[in-house]
């Protein structure tokens, strides 16, 4: 609940300080995978493509990477259309 | 004064970043050790760019080097400089006309082992980088302390250092955050130390304010620690009372965000 709560403020953070926050967020996700948010950007697209290839997307889908402490994970989340 | 523990340890104080405060943290806190009784050394290992003996005001004392110890043009006991101030603590110094190919990490071990015999704690100061003289620098640490500053890219290089530390293995890695002023974190324009581990995820050894006695301090070449008026030096005490195992409490509670205080309240319940 707390750690909802803090991601909500930080998320409103308009301060330097949640700037750096934002900023480090990101940069040192990319720095401990050794790629970099357009890589990231291009293999998205490249993901959605492959399954689009196969199936029927049906909605919006989602790659992120999630972190938890200094580990990542890349969680993809495409909703797909039923017959 | 004999040495307390039966086999010494070799600690590295690294952070990536120049300029953050490796130097002062390793001679504030070795200094600091070696008053409670400890016998310390303290290695500079920032070949070509020394900077220990002079912080530590022993510039004047220095015969011979680190490179000439191992070139075996003098012996490892010749080269140590003893402190006057601290009677337990020595500084073995780095080679100002030599640079960091002109060692290799088995050499440092080499010496390392040697030092272990004699010495309870052996600090090393790592130079700024991820290159030789960092590799020369972590090759015999048993523990490892990370410097950084609350600022952008001070964070990100340690971030670097703490994931090529992981990779050799380090298991004891903590944190020292440096000049850290809590008018500007209140404000919110400096990174908090809540912020610093939520990114970094490694346990905290110390917080230091900024405070501008270091600089008066290292203009005279006398280690901070010795003026007890000082913010800075009750911090290094307390790193120095940690690295020891002891449980000292951080900071007070007006210092720390409103996060941590909610955080607090229900932890104790």
């Amino acid at each position: 609940m707390l750690d909802f709560l803090k991601k909500v403020f930080n998320a409103e953070d308009k301060t330097s300080k949640g700037q750096a926050n934002n900023r480090l967020r990101l940069v040192l996700t990319h720095d401990r995978l050794g790629t970099s948010g357009l890589v990231m950007e291009a293999m998205k697209e490249e993901i959605i493509q492959v399954i689009a290839k196969h199936m029927e997307i049906d909605g919006l889908p989602e790659v992120k990477i999630i972190t938890e402490g200094r580990h990542a994970a890349m969680d993809i989340s495409i909703p797909l259309k039923g017959r | 004064m004999e040495k307390k523990t039966a086999e010494g340890q070799v600690i590295v104080v690294t952070s990536g970043k120049g300029g953050v405060g490796k130097t002062t943290t390793v001679a504030n806190v070795a200094s600091s050790l070696a008053r409670l009784g400890h016998k310390v050394v303290v290695m500079d290992l920032d070949i070509g760019l020394k900077k220990l003996d002079l912080i530590l005001g022993l510039e004047n004392r220095v015969i011979y080097d680190i490179v000439q110890v191992i070139e075996g043009e003098c012996t490892l006991k010749q080269a140590l400089v003893k402190d006057k101030r601290f009677p337990e603590l020595y500084m073995l110094p780095a080679a100002q006309t030599r640079n960091k190919d002109d060692i290799t990490p088995e050499q440092v071990k080499q010496l390392c082992s040697e030092l272990k015999k004699d010495f309870d704690y052996i600090f090393i100061d790592c130079p700024a980088g991820i290159e030789q003289g960092f590799r020369n620098a972590i090759a015999a640490a048993d523990r490892a302390i990370v410097v950084t500053n609350p600022e952008v890219s001070a964070v990100r290089d340690a971030d670097r250092i703490i994931g090529m530390l992981e990779s050799a293995n380090f298991k004891d890695i903590k944190l020292v955050v440096n000049r850290i002023r809590n008018d500007m974190v209140k404000s919110g324009d400096m990174l908090s130390i809540e912020d610093l581990m939520e990114h970094l995820c490694i346990d905290l050894l110390g917080v230091v304010p900024e405070d501008q006695s270091v600089v008066v301090s290292t203009n005279r070449g006398e280690p901070i620690i010795l003026n007890d008026q000082s913010r800075a030096s009750t911090a290094f005490n307390n790193i120095a009372h940690r690295t020891l195992g002891e449980q000292v409490e951080f900071p007070t509670f007006e210092d720390m965000s409103l996060w941590t205080r909610i955080k607090n309240m229900f932890s104790s319940r």
